[in-house]
């Protein structure tokens, strides 16, 4: 498994184990390293990396600002937050660059919460990743919602410990993204809008290539590869597995709790919520609610009791050519 | 193998509020333990009241006491563990243990059911989530090592078994060496291979518990132990 040089290997990463949620018979093989000698341990595994995204698996991951937002997360029952500095609806309203955020800041949210704290670095820069690493984080959104650093390339995320995740609108970019070494992807959405319908389309974009894949032979396979920008054996493992090798949450757009259970109900694992929970009337209600009815996506009755009275809902944007802040999703290549 | 044929297939549930519960499910339908188990998700009281026994998956253990608390689980979940097989794994162990260190603010809910002190993410953040070999007793096959998946994991601070508790029976240690570095508190790093916070894996009465993923491996032989060492055994005795 190691590289005669010792570097840390950049070839194809191992699919995880049992990312299947629904159909058991994708049962991938383990992407546990060999450790066959008792005594031996290692960290920052690709098991270990891809490991704790099935561990938030039908769970709500929440945009914070401050530790006291982290906190009414916490007691909502989020499985992990994001810490920023503004939520995606702010960096649209208010233009200009933006960062990542102050690691002092990301510093007290990890210290005002017990779930795991993620937090987001401009695409290609590795090294606010390097120093989110050296803070503590515990996963590294690499994401279109800042302003890109590097208009060509994304982060090498195989030098890391520390896990990535990235968002992704179609099955190519998907697999470029784990082929780069995320060991967790999202839909990319709209960041900000309150306005599912981008998050809706990546998703059936990603699940319709999936499904074209699993009834390609090999040959097709090679071309079909070639036409999505995909490296060959991910798009193999995609097509056998008939799921994304790795775990895939919706992010962008989700603001109600019916937003988050479309999601689900089309196939994704768990959701992000970002500027839909803290831009709206009651944020410690609609969080609730929001985490109930990723578990309860399937149930259209609990879903009908949790989805009264949470107050007013973010203002949503209309997606448009010339919307205030741009496509964010059109950012990553 | 013969001792253990009940006349029809196990119940086991899996808890499935959150986390990765689906893992569990592939593990559990794959031979040779397949033909011996029904398997149920469990999101309400109604599912499971249909178990023999039951798996509380890793995932966040305050999410799931959260949904738990709002769908009046916590209650049934208690009565169960007292009458019947439950096997916690990662966030499983802490809501299985007695006491917990690092709780969330203002305390977090626990089940109970095994007489051990538990820290939440007890080795520090992800980057010190780490892969081990382990021996484990009464594995099939043990002389072939199994494979540790430690993530954001619990570590056992020590064993309070009352004198009317069942005896807690340790079935996997990891060696001192294996165990991450403690950078900030040169002190607290383990050196003594009995120290508690060396137990990854133990059985107190009918329940396991264990503080790694043997669900993210592509090995079921812990998923077998559990169906053939703790599940069958108590349809039997019931």
């Amino acid at each position: 498994m190691t590289t005669p040089t010792g570097t840390p290997s950049i070839s194809t990463p191992p699919v995880p184990h049992g990312v299947g949620n629904v159909s058991l018979s994708s049962v991938a093989p383990s992407r546990s390293k060999e450790l066959r000698d008792g005594g031996s341990s290692a960290s920052g595994t690709f098991g270990v990396k891809s490991g704790l995204a099935q561990m938030l698996k039908g769970g709500v991951i929440m945009d914070v600002v401050s530790p006291e937002q982290a906190r009414i997360a916490e007691e909502a029952g989020a499985c992990a937050v994001m810490a920023l500095e503004r939520v995606p609806a702010d960096i649209r309203a208010e233009g200009g660059v933006a960062r990542m955020s102050d690691p002092a800041l990301i510093k007290q949210i990890i210290d005002a919460v017990t779930i795991p704290v993620m937090a987001k670095v401009r695409i290609g820069h590795f090294v606010e990743a390097q120093i989110l690493q050296a803070v503590g984080v515990d996963y590294i959104d690499e994401s279109e919602v800042l302003t890109p650093a590097d208009e060509e390339h994304h982060i090498n995320k195989h030098a890391f410990k520390v896990p990535f995740v990235c968002g992704a609108r179609n099955l190519g970019e998907a697999l470029r993204r784990i082929s780069e070494g995320a060991a967790f992807i999202r839909t990319k959405g709209e960041a900000g809008t309150g306005n599912v319908v981008e998050a809706v389309r990546h998703t059936r974009a990603v699940q319709t290539a999936i499904r074209q894949s699993s009834v390609m032979n090999e040959e097709e396979l090679y071309v079909f590869a070639k036409e999505i920008g995909a490296p060959y054996h991910l798009l193999k493992e995609t097509s056998r597995l008939k799921r994304l090798p790795v775990v895939n949450f919706a992010a962008g757009g989700i603001a109600t709790p019916a937003d988050a259970a479309l999601m689900m109900q089309l196939g994704c694992d768990g959701v992000f919520v970002g500027s839909g929970i803290f831009k709206s009337g009651d944020p410690a209600k609609r969080a609730k609610a929001i985490v109930q009815a990723v578990t309860h996506y399937n149930n259209p009755k609990v879903l009908a009791e949790i989805s009264g009275d949470l107050g007013e809902a973010m203002v949503g944007l209309n997606i448009e050519p010339d919307m205030k802040g741009g496509r964010m999703a059109n950012r990553g290549w | 193998m013969a001792n253990a044929s009940p006349t029809r297939n196990a119940v086991v549930g899996i808890l499935a509020l959150q986390g990765a519960f689906a893992e569990h499910q592939a593990m559990l339908q794959r031979s040779p333990i397949k033909r011996k188990v029904t398997v149920v998700q469990v999101r309400t009281a109604e599912d499971l009241a249909k178990c023999d026994a039951l798996i509380i998956p890793g995932g966040e253990s305050t999410t799931m006491a959260i949904l738990a608390r709002s769908l009046g689980l916590l209650e049934p979940l208690k009565e169960f563990i007292r009458t019947k097989v439950v096997w916690g794994t990662c966030a499983g162990a802490i809501l299985l243990s007695q006491s917990v260190e690092n709780a969330k603010k203002g305390g977090q809910e626990l089940l109970g059911g095994i007489s051990v002190k538990i820290a939440r993410n007890g080795w520090g953040s992800q980057v010190e989530s780490f892969e081990a070999a382990l021996e484990v007793e009464g594995l099939r096959d043990s002389s072939t090592p199994f494979t540790g998946v430690f993530i954001r994991a619990p570590v056992i601070l020590g064993l309070n078994p009352a004198p009317s508790d069942p005896p807690i029976e340790v079935i996997a240690r990891l060696s001192p060496q294996c165990l991450p570095r403690s950078h900030d508190q040169p002190e607290r790093q383990v050196t003594d291979s009995s120290d508690p916070r060396t137990i990854v894996a133990l059985r107190q009465g009918r329940h396991l518990l264990t503080t790694f993923h043997p669900e993210l491996t592509d090995d079921n032989r812990f998923h077998e132990y559990f169906v053939q060492h703790c599940v069958l055994p108590s349809l039997q005795s019931a």
